[in-house]
């Protein structure tokens, strides 16, 4: 099976931290950066909790006079990806055509949006400020990072449910197998919005006082370089893993309704077994999509026993960092880390340095990835 | 390039200002008919223009009552357009393995025109319908399309704005020849709401008479509204059953502008790489090129930028073939128009007719190619070009060509 491609850095901004390194140690430490809502966020909800990315600031990666241009999201995905191509190594103005994005969002120009409709709505249209309409697109983010990076190749922004960095992911590796790039940075960003958090408060999606079952809304930006292999071994780039299979598997079902199948799950992590050409016995270690949603998270836990007998070890991201369009990102993240590490879950375990990434949403839209060591000790 | 996995166009839906079908809208397009006419979708008063290019009755016969009350008008005209092409297209989903079929759209306002209203209540402190909330993320419409009938394939939704649906397209075509799927329902639907209509207004970029692409007088853009999908296909599974094929997709470009949130690159020379990668992808000289449905949205920028990024890309080619602006006739259908031009242009290659460009009288110095002014062309189009650009610099061109 040819390689999708070889991750050769990585980026957080997070509720556990504003590096990968940082997220990922605190990860492994078992913190979390969930915490309870200040009054001003509850206002009007009965969810209780959420994990933000206190105390952020875009310095150093971004100036402050500069920094004033963007929003939060954009502010996110900017320092991650900058910090994803500082990882790498990728000389950007060498060739800036050979690189390009692919972020997944849900919630990208929510703030800029509101903002603009509120004045719209409540005083006139023609007051609404005109230099927030175009930070209302969901590509704002990406956007932003290509014209500061000066990214010239594929830029695209993803948006299908809490998978959305994986199918990113996935087009960025279709792009890169297309030749439409050797490098593309790929992951997700997205900001807390009140307006947003009381829609999915309404339609019962947040864990709260009434709620029992439910997610708990994060934020932040996840980003990884993805680079052709062959490109990034005669560029001498040290590789931290290897996208070596990538699967996606569809529900029909209603848009803001779960469909807690655990077929289409086995379909979507079998698929991406199959694409990395390796069985069950070959992952030593599992990042569940777990998210606290109990229907979906029990149909998981049955599709995880049913491909596997004795599942391998977890490692659940999303009790750290809370659910989001980029979740998916962070789990990414921290397994490309996770099959690096020399130290960590897989230290003296003797299982194989390959792990299963679960990214299953609403809407009936599962994703699932193997990622695996880059030096050829998976096996 | 020999043994991979070619892409044909099978069957095309259309819901548009001046046509809710294929054939009314190829009609009307040739015509020269304008769709462009004053809103009555919301009050429009209070901003600086009142016309839009509105679907004014949406074919719902696909819906029962009940699933077109809870669908928004997005939803409607894609659920409509989809069953219009997959019909064309001859294909009973019913006997297809589900998992080989996948759903990738642009993704637009969605449901926005609905969550406005709750929005509004919601800031005056009134109760409001709580359904009605999530209803704009872009991504519903993907999952509707999917759950109408039932596939079980790759789900994506793509949103980079104006060339959101031109994206969808190319993932699509990738999609495909890479094997992850063998059909892909694919395209969008955009249709108007108060954020985009005074979005625009707040920006000075809508005319307020009806637009005039690359015409010297040519004040801004008028807003649209459309639902564009297409059936792509694996070439030989779509030989193998008989499909009416209608055009092959060769290949697409896609790259960032990197130099402004919403002005285009004055020179062309952003543009002109995203013609070139298309080109490239497609496996094509710029002299095998017949036809260029521009973007041509009649912003005073981005008209000129687009000619000069066409002289860039396709060099002297550019002076000897038509490019025309349907925008003239059924307005900037904003996450919709790339699929809807697609669609567009698909025809003029199975029609050998080239559209117009309608309200075009004054040449620009700036805009000195053949815009195909006001009346429709016959031209054996071969090869085709279809511009989408977009806020943030995300620029897509896809090729078309006769299967």
């Amino acid at each position: 099976m040819p390689s999708r491609g070889v991750f050769t850095g990585t980026g957080a901004v997070c509720p556990l931290g504003r590096s990968a390194p940082e997220f990922y140690r605190r990860l492994l430490a078992g913190e979390s950066g969930v915490r309870p809502m200040t009054e001003e966020e509850r206002r009007g909800l009965q969810a209780t909790h959420v994990a933000r990315c206190d105390g952020f600031t875009p310095q150093p990666e971004i100036p402050p006079m500069k920094a004033r241009r963007f929003d939060r999201g954009s502010q996110f995905a900017i320092v991650a990806c900058a910090q994803a191509i500082a990882e790498s190594g990728y000389e950007v103005a060498k060739d800036p055509e050979s690189i390009g994005i692919a972020l997944g969002t849900g919630s990208a120009g929510a703030g800029a949006l509101t903002e603009f409709l509120r004045v719209l709505l409540t005083e006139s249209p023609e007051a609404a400020p005109p230099f927030h309409f175009p930070n209302t697109v969901a590509n704002a983010p990406a956007s932003q990072v290509s014209i500061d990076l000066k990214v010239f190749g594929p830029n695209v922004t993803v948006t299908q449910k809490d998978p959305s960095a994986l199918n990113a992911l996935l087009f960025a590796s279709l792009a890169i197998g297309a030749g439409r790039a050797r490098a593309m940075l790929a992951g997700g960003v997205d900001e807390w919005n009140p307006f947003y958090a009381l829609g999915f408060d309404r339609v019962s999606a947040l864990r709260g006082q009434k709620r029992a079952s439910g997610i708990v809304q994060g934020e932040g930006a996840f980003a990884v370089v993805l680079e052709d292999e062959a490109a990034a071994r005669s560029r001498g780039a040290r590789g931290l893993a290897r996208l070596a299979g990538l699967a996606a598997a569809g529900v029909p079902t209603d848009p803001y309704r779960f469909a807690p199948d655990p077929d289409a799950m086995t379909r979507a992590m079998s698929g991406a077994l199959a694409d990395a050409g390796v069985s069950p016995a070959d992952i030593g270690l599992v990042f569940p999509s777990r998210d606290g949603v109990d229907d979906m998270d029990a149909a998981e836990a049955d599709a995880l026993r049913r491909l596997f007998g004795t599942p391998p070890p977890e490692i659940e991201v999303k009790r750290a960092i809370g659910e989001m369009a980029a979740s998916g990102g962070g789990q990414l993240v921290a397994a490309c880390r996770a099959v690096a590490d020399s130290g960590g879950p897989f230290a003296g375990s003797g299982r194989p340095r390959r792990a299963l990434v679960n990214s299953f949403g609403a809407g009936g839209n599962f994703l699932a990835a193997v990622i695996e060591a880059a030096s050829g000790e998976a096996a | 390039m020999g043994n991979r996995r070619r892409v044909v166009v099978t069957g095309l839906g259309a819901v548009t200002a001046i046509g809710t079908t294929v054939p009314e809208f190829w009609r009307n397009l040739t015509a020269g008919v304008c769709g462009i006419r004053p809103l009555s979708l919301f009050d429009a008063s209070s901003y600086r223009t009142q016309t839009a290019a509105e679907v004014r009755e949406i074919p719902d016969g696909e819906l029962s009552p009940a699933e077109s009350r809870r669908m928004s008008r997005a939803d409607r005209m894609g659920i409509a357009a989809a069953s219009e092409a997959i019909a064309a297209a001859g294909l009973d989903l019913s006997r297809e393995d589900p998992t080989r079929i996948g759903v990738i759209l642009g993704g637009g306002t969605s449901g926005l025109l609905d969550s406005e209203e709750f929005f509004a209540r919601h800031l005056e402190g009134k109760k409001a319908r709580p359904s009605r909330v999530l209803n704009h993320l872009p991504d519903a419409i993907t999952d509707r399309v999917a759950q109408h009938w039932s596939l079980q394939g790759l789900k994506s939704t793509i949103t980079t704005a104006c060339s959101s649906s031109a994206n969808a397209m190319g993932y699509a075509f990738d999609a495909i020849v890479s094997g992850l799927a063998d059909v892909v329902l694919t395209g969008g639907s955009d249709v108007l709401a108060r954020l985009t209509y005074g979005g625009f207004n707040s920006l000075r970029s809508v005319d307020p008479d009806p637009c005039r692409p690359f015409d010297r007088e040519r004040r801004g853009l008028s807003i649209g509204e459309a639902a564009g999908i297409l059936v792509f296909e694996e070439e030989e599974r779509a030989r193998r059953r008989g499909a009416p094929v209608v055009a092959e997709f060769l290949g697409y470009g896609v790259t960032s502008d990197a130099f402004h949130m919403t002005a285009p690159d004055p020179s062309g020379a952003a543009g002109g790489r995203t013609v070139r990668a298309a080109l490239a992808s497609a496996g094509i000289d710029a002299g095998r090129v017949d036809y260029v449905n521009a973007h041509g949205t009649a912003t005073p920028q981005n008209d000129s930028a687009e000619t000069a990024a066409l002289k860039t890309g396709l060099g002297e080619r550019a002076r000897e073939i038509p490019v025309s602006s349907i925008k003239s006739m059924i307005g900037h259908c904003l996450c919709a128009s790339g699929a809807i031009e697609a669609v567009a242009t698909a025809l003029t290659i199975r029609e050998k007719t080239v559209p117009p460009t309608i309200h075009y009288e004054n040449r620009d110095p700036a805009c000195d190619l053949d815009y195909v002014p006001n009346e429709a062309r016959a031209a054996d189009v071969r090869v085709a070009l279809s511009n989408s650009f977009a806020f943030g610099g995300n620029s897509t061109v896809i090729v078309l060509a006769r299967a």
